[in-house]
């Protein structure tokens, strides 16, 4: 069933795209729908296109993983808009530019600094992308069973044919559309969750305790390796072979076995996660692995997420429809209340599946905790039919933001870093760009959804962000200054994160430097950006350039 | 029944390449596309609403700031809210899940609201 509903949603999207493809005509069309569309509608699209697994599932698993403090993610996500709102949105749409890139040569008259936003917008999408698609690959081998590269695989071919056969970005009503589906397959399961368990169980919910011992004979599939520490002899049966006692020690868990733990057993502890319930576990703040800076690491993940909405490439382009600077505005402010509504929910599957499926965090599999819990609350026809509703859901949210962030990539690869563009290598190098994202999405099975997307928006804040906000408000920022401080925020969020990556240092408060840099990368490019322009002159036309994004449209339409 | 100015979709190097072609213009020049240079009154309102505008926006990233940093860190040094507990939820988890959405709600609102007084009054104040 759950296989019918996934089915459904690619078809879906595949049949809009073939009929997609008689309207595109020029580049513009295929990166924007040229028409103009209210902002109501508009705010249910850019909402549609934001609302990615990352959000569907990954923002419950963190809770399980992490604690409550995970839902900061969803409070910074959202918030992002209002930076959006207050600082971006009606000024940019007055640029008439598409992109960062297209913002940056328009307002500072640099080709140069138009080529490295586009290796901003290359990484950006980049890291947005490679979490979705582990998420889409995740969710298909939880339905299916097959191994985790088949699943990327065949969401990658999905996502590459739809594309193949037209931009879906051509209809902003599909993506209004795709909002009020995710929305619907979201809100309706929770419901049904929170009637469907004990009281016992909602009980539990809100006075969590820490996951010591199984209390039921629990299953664990593997779907990756983990090397698993057992701490006092442990029954469990493996993959079907005859039940026996570990003795404490370090074990392999090879991926594709299932280990079964008997009722009573000891938890045995895994590197890198804590069990859910645990006494940093309830507090509202994020620490992850007890790193012991709760309050950085909380701040940074606001900063880079409220930051970095406004650079992300694949919502930018949406404020484009717009019908003017007002618009666009409205649209932001819209988006805020609508994004609230789903936000208010990621916390009841993340409380639900900490006391119903805490065994999770085990198998490095609590991003699937969303697809899991119908299942473990009704064995039954009802349990599997939201199952494939909040599969479908998951699969249909990695869809919109996978397309959206694959054009804006190969937008930027063909239009900004290569001249002359055409819809037919547009469409090329959106397939290669697939290929690449797949390629990446393989070994990062075991990096969190979540964790992977703040990288993204980390990567946003500390270029994009210093970029727009300087070259909307403040007059006086030269082209130099703008390439200075973007190459210093590009190496101090994208090239920090990589080399925190591969000194994988112990959790602290060197980790969460390197890990989440946002909280001094973007103040340091922002300050570069300022020193290096206050340093030289900015030409005469710069004044203008800035002031005619602030003259409105009233005055305009008025004569 | 007000028209709306229809404008071309293409993007500014698209336009920068049409015109260069046409005219022969160095390209170093960005040639904006609906206004190249502001006639003085459109100066002189601009300047106006970039002032106008910009203390709002200012205004209401401090609010957000006070929001989302202030926040946390409330409930960094007042650890017994996780202790009270309103129909059995901790106060602590009501501001991290329930409390933050309606406010950016309000926010939103009301910055929206303010942006387009300035726009109505012309940035007078």
């Amino acid at each position: 069933m759950t296989a019918v509903a996934i089915a459904l949603v690619v078809l879906a999207t595949l049949l809009i795209g073939a009929r997609g493809v008689a309207a595109i005509r020029s580049t513009p069309d295929f990166l924007v729908a040229s028409r103009r569309i209210s902002p109501t509608l508009n705010a249910a699209a850019v909402s549609g296109e934001y609302l990615s697994a990352a959000s569907f599932l990954g923002v419950a698993g963190l809770v399980v993983k992490d604690g409550i403090g995970a839902l900061w993610y969803g409070v910074g996500f959202t918030a992002g808009y209002i930076a959006m709102l207050a600082l971006v949105a009606a000024p940019m749409r007055r640029t008439g530019a598409l992109t960062v890139p297209d913002f940056a040569e328009a307002r500072l008259g640099s080709a140069g600094l138009r080529k490295l936003s586009a290796v901003a917008v290359l990484v950006i999408a980049t890291l947005y992308l490679v979490p979705q698609f582990k998420a889409a690959g995740l969710v298909l081998t939880v339905v299916s069973g097959t191994p985790y590269w088949v699943g990327v695989v065949v969401a990658g071919t999905a996502v590459s044919i739809t594309l193949a056969l037209g931009g879906m970005r051509a209809a902003t009503y599909v993506q209004a559309f795709q909002f009020g589906l995710k929305l619907l397959l979201f809100i309706v399961p929770a419901i049904w969750l929170v009637l469907q368990v004990s009281p016992d169980t909602r009980r539990e919910a809100l006075s969590p305790v820490e996951f010591t011992r199984f209390e039921r004979p629990t299953p664990v599939e593997f779907r990756l390796d983990v090397e698993l520490t057992i701490t006092e002899p442990t029954p469990v049966t493996i993959s079907g072979q005859a039940p026996r006692v570990l003795p404490p020690g370090e074990y392999p868990a090879e991926a594709g076995s299932t280990w079964t733990f008997a009722e009573g057993a000891a938890v045995p502890g895994v590197q890198g996660a804590l069990p859910p319930g645990g006494p940093g576990w309830s507090r509202p703040l994020l620490d992850p692995n007890d790193a012991g800076y709760p309050l950085l690491a909380t701040l940074s993940v606001l900063v880079a997420t409220v930051l970095g909405t406004m650079g992300l490439p694949h919502i930018i382009v949406r404020f484009h429809t717009s019908a003017d600077g007002r618009g666009a505005r409205r649209t932001a402010a819209i988006t805020v209340a609508l994004l609230s509504a789903f936000y208010l929910f990621p916390v009841v599957y993340g409380l639900l599946g900490a006391v119903l499926l805490p065994e999770l965090f085990l198998s490095a599999g609590t991003d699937t905790v969303v697809v899991a819990l119908p299942a473990r609350v009704d064995s039954g026809w009802v349990g599997s039919l939201f199952t494939a509703l909040l599969s479908a859901g998951a699969f249909a949210a990695f869809l919109a933001t996978s397309l959206g962030l694959l054009l804006a990539l190969s937008g930027a690869v063909s239009h900004d870093l290569l001249p002359g563009a055409t819809v037919r290598r547009l469409r090329f190098t959106t397939l290669g760009a697939a290929v690449c994202v797949v390629a990446l999405a393989l070994p990062s099975a075991y990096l969190d959804v979540g964790v992977l997307v703040t990288s993204a928006f980390a990567v946003a804040a500390s270029t994009f962000c210093p970029l727009l906000v300087l070259g909307i408000w403040w007059s006086r920022l030269t082209a130099p200054g703008a390439i200075v401080g973007m190459v210093v925020g590009l190496v101090s969020s994208a090239g920090v994160i990589g080399l925190g990556f591969f000194l994988a240092p112990p959790p602290g408060l060197v980790a969460i430097l390197l890990g989440q840099p946002a909280l001094w990368s973007v103040p340091l490019a922002f300050v570069t950006m300022v020193l290096v322009s206050l340093g030289g002159r900015p030409p005469a036309w710069a004044n203008a350039a800035m002031l005619r994004l602030h003259l409105d449209e009233t005055e305009r339409r008025r004569r | 029944m007000t028209r709306q100015r229809r404008v071309a979709v293409a993007s500014p190097q698209t336009r920068l390449a049409l015109a260069r072609r046409r005219t022969g213009v160095r390209a170093d020049l960005p040639h904006l596309p609906h206004l190249p240079h502001l006639a003085p009154a459109d100066l002189e309102r601009a300047r106006r609403m970039h002032r106008a505008q910009l203390r709002r926006a200012l205004v209401a990233v401090a609010l957000l700031a006070a929001l989302i940093i202030g926040l946390p860190a409330l409930l960094a040094v007042l650890p017994w809210l996780d202790e009270v507990r309103i129909a059995g939820v901790a106060v602590s988890w009501l501001a991290v899940a329930v409390l933050p959405y309606p406010a950016l709600v309000l926010l939103a609102r009301w910055q929206l609201r303010r942006a387009e007084q300035v726009e109505r009054s012309g940035g007078e104040p």
